[in-house]
């Protein structure tokens, strides 16, 4: 039963870390550039939850109307304004320059919002159901994964048929011959960070209930949704939605039969571990180097 | 002749400081936190200036020197440069298993992998028993063949032995062959595999050097300040600033990093110390009761990590080569 407990619980997690992924994967995967500030933009979405939730009374879970829009465009200038002028820049100085974005943002929340962690409590915060004896399904995980699930099933969805979801494909397949077929791929890179912010923005969000808010929280996020996407492949779509629920289930059983304290550990080992023997991760298909 | 007056004349700046300044323990400390950035940029710039491979993870090294030296000294009475060639040690097999496992990887990877290795060693220093987890450790009494521990005098000289072994190992590493075979792997690492360069056996030499000094300058700083916990010694922050610090100043560059530590860390303390937010209101150019003045007085204290973000953006959109970058065309 404790088995089956973790299982169900790291999947519910490993839902809304897989939309994390996903976002970053998507911006490696059209821009190859790795985005260090992903974490701060999930820090982001999660203040804007809570202020939606406190100042205008919005559930959470109904404030993404509001949080993914202004994330998407949030993220759409921070790539006109910052991330387009070192897209042919060494990765060293784009991993710099998020970094330094970053910090920006975690320090002016930092002074917004002081260090104080906020808790967003709403009705059904700690509210559950058990679906067998023992097993008990938290309310607002099992909410975050089926949204989770319909945005992902929407990515999908939209980057297989839609004309700029093919698009963006392309530009992530072949920058060059995308350009030579008259696709504008800066524009495309604008749009892939915006959607990658927002899935960013948004996990935030649906984490917002159920964890502390805090202008730091980023960072714990940023080495998991790294993984997450080395896991899957740098740059896979479908790599990072299997990544985060691995990552998500990874996590909550390491926590049950090792120990709470070391199930970060576990996660950098086994994101080691993939490095070292299936640098593509998991679904990649072209070589690691 | 005329290569040597540069360095002689900074050396005997350096040597004659803590004579001109007196006894000024604040400015002290803010002069050992300069030679000690600039260390840890130069020792850093081995690696990632020289041979191009941009370390994420060196607070790992830094770490393993202070860790090491505490938890010896803590524990027995031994010489403290016993302690800090263990520390080297410990540094050393800790480059030898990242460098096992980075080195197979480039671009995207290497960076990441190096923040990987770093996290593990910082999350299993804080599960521990015997590293003090997340209480850290505290040294109570320290004995160096009898000077004065308690001045900060010693600990100056000390990182300025530091600095000058570093910058030393440096030039002569940039004029050995190593040296230019480091340079070529930057260039194009597949050009210099073809020219028959053992990639993995370099860049580890590199990595080795880099981490060897980086623990140096960890036990010198546990031993300064007589506690660590892995929130001061072995965080993310730390291989962060070590990094700015090298950018800031030059990238591949032998002064570079000390241009950058003699420039952040002062303005790392003007924040820090709330002297400019203070100077402002109390010369009366913003008023103290306004919300600027306010603003300024509780609050710009906590932000020069935000500082430290709007330098580094700006740095690699308009300066990537770093200061001296401007001064060299021609990336001599």
């Amino acid at each position: 039963m404790l088995f089956l407990q973790s299982l169900i619980s790291g999947l519910l997690t490993g839902g809304v870390y897989a939309l994390a992924g996903i976002g970053m994967s998507l911006v490696f995967g059209v821009m190859n550039v790795s985005n260090f500030a992903h974490g701060d933009l999930m820090m982001l979405g999660m203040y804007m939850a809570y202020f939606v939730f406190t100042l205008l009374h919005i559930d959470p879970y109904i404030s993404l109307v509001l949080v993914m829009p202004t994330a998407f465009l949030f993220g759409f200038a921070l790539e006109k304004v910052f991330i387009n002028r070192v897209i042919h820049h060494p990765h060293q100085n784009q991993i710099l320059l998020t970094i330094g974005l970053g910090l920006i943002m975690s320090n002016s929340a930092l002074l917004a919002f002081t260090s104080d962690p906020r808790i967003l409590t709403t009705s059904y915060s700690s509210s559950s159901f058990n679906i067998l004896r023992d097993v008990s399904v938290s309310v607002p995980l099992l909410l975050s994964f089926l949204i989770t699930c319909v945005i992902t099933a929407t990515l999908y969805l939209f980057l297989a048929k839609s004309r700029t979801g093919m698009a963006l494909r392309a530009t992530s397949q072949n920058r060059e011959a995308a350009q030579l077929m008259g696709i504008n791929v800066s524009r495309m890179s604008a749009i892939a960070f915006g959607i990658g912010t927002a899935l960013a923005a948004t996990a935030g969000a649906l984490i917002a209930p159920t964890y502390y808010i805090h202008p730091l929280a980023g960072h714990s996020f940023l080495l998991k949704a790294f993984t997450i996407c080395v896991l899957g492949g740098l740059g896979s779509v479908v790599g990072a939605t299997v990544g985060g629920l691995i990552i998500g289930v990874v996590e909550s059983m390491s926590s049950t039969y090792i120990s709470t304290d070391w199930k970060d550990v576990v996660v950098f080992v086994l994101f080691l571990a993939v490095l070292l023997f299936r640098p593509q991760g998991l679904f990649g298909k072209k070589g690691g180097q | 002749m005329k290569k040597a007056v540069i360095p002689v004349l900074l050396l005997s700046v350096g040597l004659l400081v803590p004579l001109v300044i007196g006894d000024n323990p604040y400015i002290t400390g803010i002069l050992i936190t300069v030679l000690m950035m600039a260390t840890l940029a130069s020792a850093w710039n081995i690696l990632g200036g020289y041979a191009g491979q941009y370390s994420f993870g060196h607070a790992a090294y830094f770490g393993a020197g202070a860790y090491t030296t505490m938890i010896i000294l803590s524990s027995s009475n031994s010489n403290p440069l016993v302690a800090m060639a263990a520390g080297v040690v410990v540094a050393g097999l800790i480059a030898l298993v990242t460098g096992a496992i980075v080195f197979r990887l480039r671009g995207h990877y290497f960076g990441l992998a190096s923040i990987a290795v770093a996290e593990i060693v910082r999350l299993v220093v804080l599960n521990l028993e015997f590293t003090g987890g997340a209480q850290g450790i505290l040294l109570t009494d320290v004995k160096f063949y009898g000077l004065d521990l308690n001045s900060k005098n010693p600990f100056y000289y000390g990182m300025l032995i530091a600095l000058v072994l570093t910058l030393g190992i440096t030039a002569l590493v940039r004029r050995s062959r190593t040296g230019y075979y480091l340079q070529a792997i930057r260039e194009d690492q597949d050009a210099a595999a073809s020219l028959g360069i053992n990639l993995a056996y370099h860049k580890n030499k590199a990595l080795l050097i880099s981490a060897a000094l980086t623990s140096v300058v960890g036990s010198l700083y546990a031993v300064y300040i007589r506690f660590i916990d892995t929130h001061a010694v072995l965080d993310l922050r730390l291989s962060i600033e070590i990094i700015l610090t090298a950018i800031i100043g030059g990238v591949g560059t032998l002064w570079g990093p000390l241009f950058g530590a003699l420039l952040l860390v002062p303005l790392a303390e003007i924040l820090r110390s709330n002297l400019l937010g203070e100077a402002l209101v109390s010369h009366g150019i913003v008023p103290e009761a306004s919300v600027v003045g306010i603003f300024l007085k509780e609050h710009l204290a906590h932000a020069h990590v935000l500082v430290y973000g709007i330098i580094t953006v700006l740095c690699i959109l308009y300066l990537p080569k770093g200061i001296l970058g401007l001064f060299r065309r021609n990336g001599k």
